[in-house]
Order: structure tokens, then C-alpha cells, then sequence
């Protein structure tokens, strides 16, 4: 069949062209509608520049149009120079949509030399759009076979990088069984799985067509990645196991157009905000963007989609109308993502999906694996391809920066970490220098999935110990900081999919549970080592300490630490911490009493002992006046009496109570102020029996609710009543 | 000829001295002059060789070298190679975290022509630290020059309770926690 129709298509090119030359005068003289025009309006200054170019573009054009038999370059002047005409005006400007027509039907028909039809194909820039029919009649050439093995491939790259340019897809869709047939050709395979993986939707998958694919099927990786499309889309037709992660999907099908379209685009924009309104979710019109954020933006196909669609008539839109599926492009209110949410179709470059509200909104609620799929790779590419050498580049450096915080800002929404992402920063931060991009990079380390621990500390922990241990103390902390929120992440997500899970038995976690704490205790130990090292490197810093408590408050761990050396000890301990800990405990221990559930978590008698003996030197030291003695644990508090000697300090076992602790002096000091105003000794022994407990009222009346949560659990007070009688006394 | 050794001098009081060996003169001396106006609380004195060994006159008025950082830049092969060939006249008693590896150029890894493969070796053969910067931008030179200090002054025994040896196996690989 697809023989059948390819021998038909001779004659297409040649309608084509008939159609296109009034639409080339029709550009001549100057149809507002198009893109073009608008960015032709700002040129002004100019214009009688741009007017003689246009009039060589179109001599040229008419030439190509015209041109019969086969010339060779060398001997032929006028060939010379509308060749470098249309190269030249390609790269100034762009093509118009109707050049395309006429460029390709010469290029691929075989009429020149193939230095001559790669120059015209590398030409090929768009301006504003690309006429589909230009790009249907090309497909019939290729059908032919007129043209030789490497302009097929430089056309099948070209097709790919401009792709999001094509004003209508619905026909190219048609194709799609043509553009099938050309995967037996090894050598366009790579490049056809691109464009079939670009064109491939739910209905595509489902054709038997891909059967096929198995035979040819070698485990490469552009392959791969075309079948992991189908899978999707129809699980049941897949019967190959597919590795979970792929590294990369396609050859970057790299030509010189990237850089021309950015580079005119770039030219356009800054030189007006007129053409702004062709990019749908400029959210910054301002700023000057280049490389990377222009991809956020949704190309400009879109806007001029209605106005040729009413022109070009009814009887290809009546063919298609079972099918219509809704471009993004149109997409402007959430009630329109609510009617098309089961048609939308996206571009290429799934970049723009970062920029737009309503279509995270559609990633968010319908959990479709093939947006997420193709995201991860357009992800994958830009980072990995296009960013390793922007550090150097300063100027760049903002526009990356922009990037990376919209990657966090998705992933923040998504509530999800982007896996190509991941791999990015594994690659990258062995060899960051802890400096370019700093909070950027590490706000997307807070959002890294949580593996198994070889990987986790070659790719992530000693990258970062080595950066932590060398820098400065505010990058301490802000490694620490996010360590918390890769915690807090990590938590968050297991609660709401362990609880999906238990709904309905989609376990699609192949780690168990135990697995998963492993990981986390991992982290944690990470932190916990990173933290005493860093404590004593910096000798100490309130400011650290902040945070390494504030990690442990989410952890409700304990964290005890000594520095034996100086003999400084210094009790880091968190209230809030220990309560939550204690409640956890307490709730475990009576899960376990109850046996009605199944534990989830199994705790050891000796984390019990472990918690009792903390309790136990924490109130020796912040209540009791005891500190330390009651204490066996090997890391606990108790010291020989002989080394507390040495120490010279008078009075060590109050030294540690809430009066004389030093987070409590600074309190103490004013209480002494307003209960006795006329001493002025400070004499703190006088804070005791019935003044004891004024001081803790003073102490809770201050704020400090972690305290009055740790006392009131952990401290069985005698003196219940006098305690109120007190508390009365006082208010 | 005379190979470097870490102990055989006295310490000077409240100093620290770096050896920077390298190819590149120019980056030296602009990464010596970041580090020259960091704010810090001891003396610091910065040496500057293009490769080893530094030559025998000047011995004995050479005062004791706390780090030696050698610079490799990953755009030339042959840094690499100086720095290869410069690391036998270094006595073995210095890798015990007094080395370490500057890797500059991270910032054009397209135009990389030295293998990371070949970086990541000496790291293990020589078991020291690598750290990666662009120093031909300013402000990864200051935050490079913040690091360098930092270990300087840790390797010179500045900071209570830290050792060389003790920072050295905390930078290593297999330091385990």
C-alpha cells in the first residue's frame, strides 16, 4: 500500500507549487498575518535593506522553482549566487513558510549535486511556521528515492530539530506508517525512531505495526526508547522487559539550525516586544533570554494556526475532525484544560510544559507516564548536552541559573523529582566546585530520589563531604538545609504512596519497607557524621548548630555529641526532638502491645534502653543536678571523677541544669532581674525549691515549648500539687 | 634533586606556607593573590613552582611546606604530565594529607582534552583530595582560594583537634561514617 502511494507522489510536489506561488506574492506584498511580518514591522529603519533582500529571496526562490535540468555549482554563476542568497537570508532572517515549498521539492528531487541540496537543506531556518503540505510533499521525494542516503538523513535531522515549527500535524500523523517503514533502513533508524517517538500517539501504539519492531530489535537505545513510548500507551502489546532507566534516547540529531532559529529569534525579540505574544507563557517578558529558556516557550507554530486553518478550508479538517486532538498552544484557561484534558497534544520541546501553569496542572492530576517520559528526555538533553560548559561561559550563567530554579519550581509542584535531573546532578557534582549555580543546585538535591547506599554515596554523599568539609561555614549549612528537605521530601512522598498502596495493592515498590528505612537511616548516619566533623572543624558555630538541630528535629533522633578533646561538652539536645521521639516510641511500644496491626516498624529492646538512658543523663544533667554520673551508655554523659577533677570546674553536676545550662543562663539572669531587683550578685542559687518552679513558669512564659513538652513527659514531678499551687501563687 | 619532606623543618608560629606547583605562572599568581586578600587569622606565605624538584640552593632558607597543591589544567596534557613527573620528588610521608589536586578548567569540559579517568587515578594512587574550580573566573577563584585556605590552615595544625592525617583520611573515599 505504501508503495502504491508513493508512486503517486511525483505529481504532488508539482501542486505544491502552483499553491505556493500565490502565497509567495502574497508575502511579497505583505499579508499582516503572518509572524513574519510582525517581526518585519520593528525593522523599519532598514526596510529598504530588507525590501532588496526580499526581492533577492524571491528571485532566488523563483529560480529554484523554475530550474529543469540538473547544473553543477562550479560552471553555473547565477546558481552560485542565489544559493548564497537564500543561505544568506536564512540565517540573517529566516525563511518565510512559503520558501519551504519550493527549497525542499529542489533539494530532494535530485536535480543538483548533493553539496548543492545539503547547503539548500542547512538553509532551511524558519522565520515564523513551516507549511505541513511542503513537509508531506517532501515525504513523498523520499518515498521516490531521488536523493541520495545522506540528504535523506540530513533531511530526517532537520525535520527533527524543527519539528515543533510544522503548522499542522494531522496529515504528518497519516504518515506515520510511511515514516514506520523507513526503521528498516539502518542507517535512518536512529533518526526515524526520533521522529516516530515525536509523532507517536495512544492510537499509534496501538496498531499491530510495532510487532515488527522486535525483528530489528537489538537493544539500542533510540529502539529502546521508541518501544518504552508504546509500552505506555498499550502495556499489553510490549512483551520485552525494558531497563528502567535510560541514560540517553536519541544521538542529539544536532545540525546548524538550533542555533540559527535561537539566534533569530533572539534578534526579534530584542529588538521588540511586538513579537512576545508569539511565545504562549512569557512570564517574564523582560528578561533577555537565551539557549535554554527560549525552550521553555512554546514555539511559535500556534498562533497563526487558526488564520491558515480558515484559509486552506474544510476538507482535510473534516477528514481529521474524528481525531482532533488540542495543541497546547491554544490551551489559555483552566475550563479549556477541563474540556480537551483527554486530547492534548504536546510539542517537542516539553520544556514549555515547565512554564505553564494549567499544563502542570494536567501532569499533576492525570498520570500520564508518556508526558513524564518525554519531559525526562527533552530534560535529559538540555542539561546534559547543553549545559556542561556554561560555567565558563559567564554570560550564561543567569540564563542557567533561571533554568535550574524552574526545574525546582516544577519539581516543588510535582511533589516529584525528575529523573534526569538526578543524573545530572550525579554527574555533575563530582565535579562542581561548590561555588557556580550554589543554591540552585543544591535546592535540586533536595529533590533527588533516595537509592540504594553504593550509589547514593559514590554519586551523592563523598561528592558532597568533599565540598562540606573544605568550604565555608554558611555552605555547610546550606548543605545541611537541604539534606533536611531531602528528608522532609522523601517523607512526604512515602506517606502519601504508602497509603495509595494500602488502598489499592499497586505495590509498584520492588523495596520493602525495611529496605526503604534502611535508606534513611543511611542519610541520617551521613548527616550525623558530616555534622561532629564539621562542629569540630568550625570549633563550635551557634549558627551550625542551628541547623544540624534542625535536621535532627525532623529526624526525632537524638543526637548526642561529645568533644572529648577540649572537654567542652556540650549538650546538644533538642526538646522537641526528644518528645516526638519519646511519642513515637511510646506509640510503637503500644502497637506492639496490642498486636492488632501488623508492626511496620520494629523496634529493638535496646533502642528502648538506648532512649531510657537518655532520658535518664538528660534529666540527671537539666533537673536533677546529677549529670555525669547515672550513665552507662558507651557515648553517654558520665565522666570518672578524677578527669572531672582535672577539670577544675567547681559545682559540675549543676553546671548542666536548666539554671546554670548555658541556652538557660542567658534567661535565668533575667529572672533573677525582675524577682530580685535590688541584688545585683547574681547569685542563682537562690532559683530553688518554690522559686524553682516561678523560674520554669518564666521559663514556658519565654516560649520555650520544647522544654515544657520534655518536662511534662519525661518528669514525673512529686510535687504536682505544690506545682500548681505555685503556678495559682503566680498568676 | 632533593626530594620534599614535611617534617624535616620547624614550624614557624602562627604560619602557614603553600606550595603551588603548576604549569600555568599566571593562574598561580592570580589564585596566590585571592588567597593573599582573604581575610585570616595567621600568616600566610605562598610559594609558587612551575614543577619539582625546587632547586638545592635555596634549601636552607626554604621554610617548612605545610600543602602542596598541585594544579592541573584540563584543557593541556601537559600539566598533567608536569605534575605527574613532579610528584616523585615529593617524600611519600607528604600523602599523608598534605597533597592535594586542583583541577582547573571544569568550566570548558567540551574542550577537555585530559582524561577524568587519569584524575580520578592520582586520586587514588596518591590518595589525596581533588578539587574541581574554573579559576579563570573571579568568583570561583575567591571560593577556591576560601577552600585552599581552609585546608591550608587545617594542614598547618591550626585548628584545634585537627590533624593532617585526620583531614586527609576524611577527604578520602573510603572514609566511612
Amino acid at each position: 500500500m505504501q508503495r502504491r502511494q508513493s508512486s503517486k507522489t511525483p505529481k504532488q510536489p508539482l501542486q505544491g507549487h502552483h499553491k505556493n506561488q500565490t502565497d509567495l506574492s502574497a508575502w511579497r506584498k505583505g499579508g499582516r498575518i503572518d509572524p513574519e511580518k510582525i517581526v518585519q514591522n520593528h525593522q523599519t529603519p532598514n526596510s529598504q535593506k530588507n525590501d532588496r533582500q526580499q526581492d533577492s529571496l524571491e528571485q532566488a526562490l523563483c529560480y529554484f522553482e523554475k530550474v529543469q535540468d540538473r547544473v553543477s555549482l562550479k560552471k553555473n554563476s547565477v546558481l552560485q549566487k542565489h544559493l548564497a542568497t537564500v543561505e544568506s537570508i536564512a540565517l540573517q532572517r529566516g525563511l518565510p513558510p512559503e520558501g519551504f515549498d519550493v527549497l525542499l521539492n529542489v533539494a530532494l528531487s535530485g536535480k543538483f549535486a548533493d553539496t548543492v541540496n545539503t547547503c539548500l537543506l542547512k538553509s532551511l531556518v524558519p522565520a515564523s511556521v513551516i507549511p505541513e503540505s511542503s513537509i508531506i510533499s517532501s515525504v513523498s521525494w523520499l518515498c521516490v528515492g531521488k536523493c541520495s542516503g545522506n540528504i535523506q538523513l540530513l533531511f530526517l535531522k532537520w525535520l527533527i530539530t524543527v519539528f515543533d515549527f510544522i503548522d499542522h500535524k494531522e496529515q504528518i500523523h497519516a504518515l506515520y506508517g510511511f515514516f514506520f517503514s523507513f526503521l528498516q533502513d539502518e542507517k535512518m533508524c536512529p533518526y526515524v525512531c526520533h521522529l516516530l517517538y515525536l509523532l507517536t500517539r495512544k492510537e499509534n501504539g496501538e496498531s499491530i505495526q510495532w510487532c515488527e519492531m522486535e525483528y530489528y530489535f537489538g537493544m539500542q537505545s533510540h529502539l529502546q526508547a521508541l518501544l518504552s513510548l508504546y509500552k505506555l500507551f498499550c502495556p499489553e502489546l510490549v512483551t520485552i522487559t525494558l531497563p528502567g532507566k535510560m541514560k540517553t534516547y536519541f544521538k542529539n540529531s544536532e545540525g546548524p539550525w538550533k542555533a540559527a532559529i535561537n539566534a533569530i529569534r533572539q534578534r526579534s525579540q530584542g529588538n521588540s516586544p511586538l513579537s512576545q505574544p508569539l511565545f504562549l507563557g512569557t512570564a517574564q517578558p523582560q528578561s533577555r533570554k537565551r539557549k535554554w529558556n527560549t525552550q521553555l516557550f512554546i514555539p511559535a507554530s500556534s498562533t497563526n494556526r487558526n488564520n491558515l486553518e480558515q484559509d486552506r478550508g474544510k476538507n482535510h479538517v473534516d477528514l481529521y475532525s474524528t481525531n482532533k486532538s488540542f495543541p497546547v498552544e491554544q490551551l489559555q484557561t483552566f475550563p479549556q484544560l477541563l474540556e480537551n484534558i483527554h486530547h492534548l497534544e504536546f510539542p517537542s520541546q516539553m520544556g514549555s510544559v515547565l512554564t505553564n501553569p494549567l499544563l502542570l496542572h494536567y501532569m499533576n492530576c492525570i498520570k500520564d507516564e508518556s508526558v513524564y517520559l518525554r519531559l525526562n528526555y527533552w530534560m535529559g538533553q538540555t542539561l546534559q548536552e547543553e549545559c556542561t560548559w556554561c560555567v565558563a561561559d559567564n554570560q550564561y550563567e543567569d540564563e542557567f541559573k533561571e533554568f535550574l530554579e524552574t526545574v525546582y519550581k516544577t519539581e516543588c509542584f510535582l511533589q516529584e523529582g525528575f529523573s534526569s535531573c538526578e543524573e545530572f546532578l550525579y554527574k555533575s557534582l563530582p565535579l562542581w566546585d561548590g561555588f557556580c549555580c550554589r543554591s540552585q543546585i543544591l535546592r535540586l538535591v533536595s529533590w533527588i530520589p533516595l537509592g540504594s547506599f553504593s550509589e547514593m554515596k559514590s554519586h551523592l554523599y563523598d561528592p558532597l563531604a568533599q565540598l562540606f568539609f573544605t568550604s565555608s561555614l554558611y555552605f555547610k549549612c546550606s548543605v545541611l538545609e537541604s539534606l533536611k528537605e531531602l528528608l522532609q521530601n522523601w517523607l512526604n512522598w512515602h506517606v502519601i504512596h504508602l497509603d495509595s498502596a494500602s488502598d489499592s495493592q499497586v505495590c509498584s515498590l520492588n523495596t520493602t519497607l525495611s529496605g526503604l528505612v534502611n535508606v534513611v537511616a543511611e542519610l541520617i548516619q551521613f548527616v550525623g557524621w558530616i555534622s561532629t566533623v564539621s562542629l569540630r572543624l568550625e570549633n563550635n558555630p551557634t549558627f551550625l548548630l542551628y541547623f544540624i538541630l534542625d535536621f535532627y528535629e525532623t529526624v526525632c533522633i537524638p543526637f548526642v555529641f561529645q568533644n572529648p578533646n577540649t572537654l567542652r561538652l556540650s549538650l546538644t539536645f533538642s526538646f522537641v526532638c526528644f518528645f516526638r521521639y519519646r511519642t513515637n516510641l511510646v506509640a510503637a511500644k503500644e502497637n506492639e502491645q496490642s498486636k492488632k496491626k501488623i508492626l511496620q516498624f520494629k523496634f529493638s529492646s535496646q533502642t528502648y534502653q538506648e532512649y531510657n538512658q537518655y532520658i535518664i543523663a538528660m534529666v540527671g544533667c537539666l533537673w536533677t543536678s546529677t549529670a555525669f554520673q547515672k550513665d552507662i551508655h558507651p557515648q553517654g554523659l558520665r565522666m570518672d571523677e578524677e578527669l572531672l577533677k582535672k577539670t577544675a570546674v567547681q559545682e559540675f553536676k549543676t553546671s548542666f541544669n536548666i539554671v546554670y545550662h548555658p541556652a538557660m543562663m542567658g534567661y535565668a539572669v533575667l529572672f533573677l532581674q525582675q524577682a530580685w531587683p535590688d541584688d545585683t550578685t547574681f547569685n542563682f542559687s537562690l532559683i530553688k525549691g518554690k522559686k524553682w518552679n516561678w523560674y520554669l513558669e518564666y521559663l514556658y512564659a519565654q516560649g520555650l515549648k520544647g522544654l515544657k513538652l520534655f518536662i511534662e513527659s519525661s518528669i514525673n514531678r512529686v510535687s504536682q500539687a505544690s506545682h500548681s499551687k505555685a503556678g495559682n501563687t503566680q498568676a | 634533586m632533593s626530594v620534599l619532606r614535611p617534617f624535616d623543618k620547624l614550624p614557624a608560629l602562627n604560619s602557614a606556607i603553600l606550595l603551588l606547583v603548576g604549569s600555568d605562572e599566571g593562574l598561580q599568581q592570580k589564585l596566590a593573590e585571592a588567597m593573599l586578600r582573604e581575610k585570616k587569622s595567621f600568616r600566610i606565605n605562598i610559594r609558587i613552582a612551575t614543577s619539582l624538584p625546587l632547586p638545592s640552593e635555596g634549601d636552607h632558607l626554604r621554610p617548612r611546606i605545610d600543602l602542596i597543591a598541585f594544579m592541573i589544567d584540563i584543557k593541556s596534557k601537559y600539566s598533567l604530565r608536569n605534575v605527574e613527573a613532579s610528584l616523585a620528588y615529593v617524600d611519600a610521608s607528604f600523602f599523608l594529607g598534605k597533597v592535594c589536586f586542583l583541577v582547573t578548567g571544569v568550566g570548558r569540559l567540551n574542550c577537555c582534552s585530559v582524561e577524568m579517568s587519569a584524575i580520578w587515578k592520582l586520586r587514588e594512587v596518591y590518595s589525596s583530595p581533588v578539587l574541581f574550580c574554573e579559576l579563570e573566573l573571579e568568583g570561583i577563584r575567591v571560593a577556591t582560594a576560601q577552600r585552599l585556605l581552609r585546608m591550608l590552615e587545617i594542614c598547618a595544625g591550626l585548628i584545634p583537634g585537627v590533624s593532617a592525617l585526620y583531614f586527609g583520611s576524611l577527604m578520602s573515599r573510603s572514609a566511612n561514617f
